[in-house]
């Protein structure tokens, strides 16, 4: 089997898309962290990236489908993490969301409990022979993506918690989801706005909705967003090179959730434009090889990580215009932060895993 | 079949999630248009007005120059030092540092610190060594910023009429506060990039504006002169307050206006409200006798009487509407100008109430009193006249004589300027001009505001030659000059004791005022002298005062002598004999002689109408050209006597008829201007001190010791300007 596998036909173009984007980020974590405490961020988020690389080929070089046929193992393993988090987990600024391992670094295990996820969706619904979906399937696949959410959710990270809904709609989505099922999501989140609404604290509302009313309260809730539209409006159509809502420290966390506005500051329309290309362009390229998998499993495994590259991309960026309520969305591969460019760069390795073995079947 | 089926449904549903996918990506490029091409300049405005502060940067302050052009008041640069708290990890023992340096209270300033959390103050302007050695402790968050800080190189020259600055360089009293406007300038702005947490980074904007300069007619010289010889007569006379103004009859330019007490407006320790006080121009006082020039003047005007006509003082004592009035010394039968000479009471109330209410009072207003001169200077008293219908019965006998009457003594010496200048009241003037701050020598002209006449010049001439009078013969002996004629009027004033409102015993208002040459005068000098302790006459410590100064003056202005210097031993006997009070021969044989011919020829020079051709060329030289004491004609009384040996030098008879209408003023700013010091020899820092102190910019190249410099020293510069200095090992 192994030996229609070659290196030829590895989706070498998806990667200099990829590492572009990486490029891109490198250079604005440097430029927004300079003469800050985060000074040399960039070089750190280097050896991320070289480390995603060198994980991206191990994983390309394991059989998917051997992945596949484990992944209740792995599944186990992630809840387990998630209780570990739960039970262990470093608190830091409020939330329980690290585990510090031994050596200095912190392990995020939200993340990579997201990739687990795509396995087991993709897993799940390829082995659903049927054209549509039984209310059974429907139920069990809702609760493998709603349980380790929940567990998410209560850290608390709204925003982790988030990017697993796209797993599940896209699964369901692919998987023959029937319109009154499709009905019954809407009604079920729906129904659970309100819910949802009472349970959260009335800071969290405020970040919500301060989105839609940003100049309400300008100092608080609506700073953020506001620091942030500011940032992108005053880099007009070829940027300010001065970039002074990023260097003088207007603009929050410029590195991670809003290095798009950063980047949107210091390049201008043109700039934040071609990134959005960039992204486009990975995402269809990344659409393509799921239309070549070798099976459904395959094309649900890279749907999957479609689906949450573009939800990604899509809430981070709209909140950076404002479009979005500010829900600490990370934009993949431009952020900085070990956890989300490993993330990345291993589902990758699972895409080019998939692409490799297009011509197995 | 099914598979395939399957396969295309999924294939849709792909079409349909990229879809939506490429709608969402192109809301969002629509939104980047919007943020980034059509609101760009809102947002670029929001983003600079939350990064940027400005803060007004203060222009340098005007120069004031005395007439001559040399620096009365201008500003140096220093540092001063301020601290951001934020920035201080220990602010108590920071605060307690600086404080033991500057000695301010460190509680106080702890506390100031404490509540500005980006900037406060911790020493504003401190003197050099301070600031360095606050420099030397090299603390972490204690900085430095250049402000101006006025600097009076005179120290207390013409401190009152100066006056001083705020710490924020705006003027307080004298021109400083009266120019205010002009001297400050236009603030420039310092646009400051702040983050979000308000640390920030300074750049200059706009350069602020220079202040324009401020020209008085003080002569620094005779400023000089009048405050010497007033600390000297109050040191003497141990009085409470004294004022002395040197006026130019014809123009009304204040050459020198003196205070005392007196401060050094460079050490605002010293400012104090009574020191401050511009006795000159806000001090109310009843004038006493010197007024009896107004009573008798009017009456010579009005034609009611003539120097000679003979008045009954009846022997010390007159009843006027069922009052008696008493002279302070019984005067029998004199004529007027005796009752001026000796300043008989009931001889001016005599004279007075032939006058009449009315016309007394139309003569007080046209001679300036009971309004301002219209000097350019803050807090001037109008004085206190009475309208007619508010006089008593008795009010027209007080006021003859001076009293029931308040006058500044601006007032006084512009009332004997009137009679010096041929009968024309001028507003006195003690700013020539303001000038724009620029290096190049400018001429400033000025024409002297509404004048008018209160006397014909026949009446002037005869006061002239009666005030002359006093001097030679009545109360005023102690003002006869040297080789000049001199006239003027005593006056010695009881105080009114606040507390029982009556005439004082014991407190009394010295004064005298006059001018000299008599024929042609060139200054006026007004001397009063507050509340003397022991003798307390006009004559006997104001007259003295005058004497001193105005013989300085006049030989400091080259003016020619008009009466002839006596040999040194006629001199001293001239002198012992004045101090023997010898009233029969009150002056040397010549002297009377010279003056005699001095008084026919005056009164000839009332009848000339007034017209500047008839004054010959060598008139011209003797004529005092009033506001071009500048331009002086090199003409000493050594040349003179020779050239007119027949009559006394200066004393031709038309030479007063010529009356100035404008004059100049020439403002040599190369010749004031800071004197380059010499940097050779210093060190760099020594080098740099002292530009900062001297107001120069100092360009060093090099290290060690200075060994060229360019300009070189005692050049003049104007402030400001680049000194380049050769630093070698």
């Amino acid at each position: 089997m192994s030996r229609y596998v070659s290196f030829r036909d590895f989706d070498w173009l998806l990667l200099v898309f990829v590492l572009l984007i990486c490029a891109l980020g490198v250079v604005e974590i440097r430029s927004a962290t300079a003469h800050t405490k985060f000074a040399g961020a960039h070089i750190k988020q280097l050896y991320w990236i070289a480390g995603g690389l060198a994980g991206m080929f191990l994983m390309s070089l394991i059989n998917y489908q051997v992945l596949l046929d484990r992944v209740h193992w792995f599944y186990i393993a992630a809840i387990a993490s998630l209780i570990t988090v739960m039970i262990f987990g470093q608190k830091y600024l409020g939330a329980r969301r690290w585990i510090k391992m031994p050596g200095g670094a912190h392990f995020q295990p939200s993340e990579w409990v997201k990739l687990i996820l795509i396995l087991a969706v993709a897993k799940y619904f390829a082995d659903l022979h049927q054209k549509e979906l039984s209310w059974g399937d429907f139920v069990k696949a809702g609760a493998m993506v709603g349980v380790p959410m929940l567990m998410v959710l209560v850290q608390p990270d709204l925003g982790t918690a988030l990017t697993y809904i796209p797993i599940a709609v896209m699964g369901l989505f692919l998987g023959g989801l029937r319109a009154k099922q499709g009905l019954a999501v809407v009604l079920l989140a729906g129904s659970m706005m309100p819910l949802a609404w009472h349970v959260l604290k009335p800071y969290q509302r405020d970040r919500l909705t301060a989105f839609l009313e940003p100049e309400a309260d300008p100092q608080h809730t609506g700073y953020q967003v506001i620091q942030s539209l500011i940032a992108v409006g005053s880099g007009g159509l070829w940027g300010s090179s001065a970039g002074s809502q990023t260097h003088l420290a207007f603009l929050p966390v410029p590195q991670t959730d809003f290095i798009f506005a950063a980047f949107a500051e210091e390049h201008g329309f043109v700039g934040a434009l071609g990134v959005m290309l960039l992204y486009f362009i990975v995402l269809m390229r990344l659409t393509q090889n799921a239309q070549t998998a070798p099976d459904r499993a395959g094309t649900f495994v890279v749907m999957g990580l479609v689906a949450v590259l573009s939800f990604h991309v899509l809430v981070n960026v709209g909140m950076v215009v404002g479009f979005m309520p500010v829900t600490g969305i990370p934009l993949p591969l431009m952020s900085y932060g070990g956890s989300s460019v490993l993330f990345m760069f291993l589902a990758l390795g699972i895409v080019m895993n998939v692409r490799m073995r297009r011509f197995v079947n | 079949m099914a598979a395939s089926t399957d396969r295309n449904r999924t294939h849709l549903r792909l079409y349909l999630l990229g879809g939506i996918l490429v709608l969402w990506c192109l809301a969002i490029c629509l939104r980047l248009v919007w943020l980034q091409i059509f609101q760009y300049g809102q947002f670029e405005q929001r983003a600079q007005r939350q990064q940027q502060r400005t803060t007004e940067v203060a222009a340098k302050r005007g120069i004031i120059y005395d007439r001559s052009g040399h620096e009365l008041a201008m500003s140096i640069s220093v540092d001063s030092v301020f601290a951001v708290p934020t920035e201080i990890h220990d602010l108590g023992q920071t605060v307690s540092l600086i404080a033991g340096i500057t000695k301010a209270d460190p509680r106080e300033l702890l506390a100031r610190c404490k509540a500005g959390r980006t900037f406060c103050w911790v020493a504003r302007k401190p003197d050099a060594e301070t600031a360095d050695r606050i420099r030397a402790l090299n603390l972490r968050g204690i900085y430095f910023q250049k402000e101006s800080k006025r600097f009076y190189p005179k120290r207390d020259l013409a401190a009152q009429v100066l006056g001083y600055v705020g710490m924020d360089d705006e003027g307080l009293s004298g021109i400083e506060r009266e120019y205010d406007d002009q001297l400050r300038g236009k603030p420039g702005r310092l646009l400051i990039s702040v983050d979000a947490r308000k640390k920030w980074f300074g750049s200059v904007e706009k350069q602020p504006e220079p202040g324009e300069n401020v020209v008085l007619t003080v002569d620094q010289q005779i400023q000089y002169i009048a405050e010497r010889e007033l600390k000297a007569a109050m040191q003497q006379t141990h009085a409470e307050s004294g004022t002395v103004i040197v006026e130019n009859p014809h123009t009304g330019e204040i050459l020198a206006l003196a205070n005392w007490p007196t401060f050094n407006p460079n050490l605002s320790r010293e400012i104090t409200p009574e020191r401050l006080k511009n006795h000159a121009v806000s001090d109310v006082y009843e004038p006493g006798s010197t007024f009896k020039v107004v009573t008798i003047s009017a009456a010579l005007n009005e034609n009611l009487t003539n120097p000679d006509e003979k008045f009954d003082c009846q022997m010390g004592s007159i009843v006027i509407n069922g009052r008696r009035i008493h002279d302070w010394h019984p005067f029998g039968v004199m004529p007027v100008s005796d009752i001026l000479a000796h300043s008989s009471d009931v001889g001016a109330i005599k004279i007075a109430l032939r006058l009449g209410e009315e016309r007394l009072y139309n003569y007080i207003r046209a001679f300036g009193f009971g309004q301002q001169t219209g000097i350019e200077l803050p807090g001037e008293t109008r004085g206190m006249t009475k309208p007619v219908n508010r006089w008593s019965k008795v009010s027209i006998g007080a006021i003859s004589m001076g009293q029931e009457i308040g006058v500044s003594p601006l007032q006084l010496a512009a009332m004997v300027s009137t009679i010096a200048n041929d009968g024309v009241w001028t507003p006195a003037r003690i700013v020539a001009a303001t000038i724009q701050p620029q290096s190049t020598p400018q001429t400033i002209a000025f024409h002297p505001a509404q004048e008018r006449r209160v006397l014909s010049p026949l009446s002037a001439a005869e006061m002239k030659q009666m005030m002359q009078g006093v001097v030679l013969r009545g109360t005023g002996r102690k003002a006869i000059l040297e080789g000049y004629s001199s006239a003027g009027k005593t006056g010695t004033a009881q105080k009114v004791d606040p507390a029982t409102h009556t005439y004082s015993r014991t407190k009394y208002i010295a004064s005298f005022a006059g001018f000299a040459p008599v024929n042609n005068p060139v200054i006026t000098v007004g001397v009063i002298l507050d509340s003397p302790v022991g003798g307390h006459h006009g004559g006997e410590v104001g007259a003295p005062v005058f004497n001193r100064i105005a013989q300085q003056v006049l030989e400091y202005l080259h003016t020619p002598h008009d009466v002839e210097l006596p040999p040194n031993r006629q001199l001293l006997l001239a002198r012992q004999r004045v101090k023997q009070q010898d009233l029969e021969e009150g002056s040397p044989d010549h002297l009377g002689e010279t003056l005699d011919a001095a008084d026919a020829s005056a009164a000839d020079a009332g009848s000339i109408p007034l017209a500047p051709s008839q004054s010959t060329p060598e008139v011209a030289g003797n004529a005092v050209i009033p506001a071009g004491l500048r331009e002086r004609v090199p003409s000493s009384s050594d040349e003179e006597k020779p050239a007119a040996p027949a009559t006394t030098a200066g004393r031709t008879p038309d030479a007063p008829a010529h009356l100035p209408s404008s004059g100049t003023v020439v403002l040599d700013v190369e010749q004031g201007g800071v004197v380059v010091p010499s940097f050779l020899g210093k060190s760099v820092r020594t080098a740099i001190e002292m530009a900062e102190e001297s107001g120069l910019d100092l360009e060093a190249i090099g290290s060690g010791t200075a060994r060229e410099q360019s300009p070189a020293p005692g050049a003049h510069l104007p402030p400001g300007s680049r000194v380049t200095v050769k630093f070698e090992r």
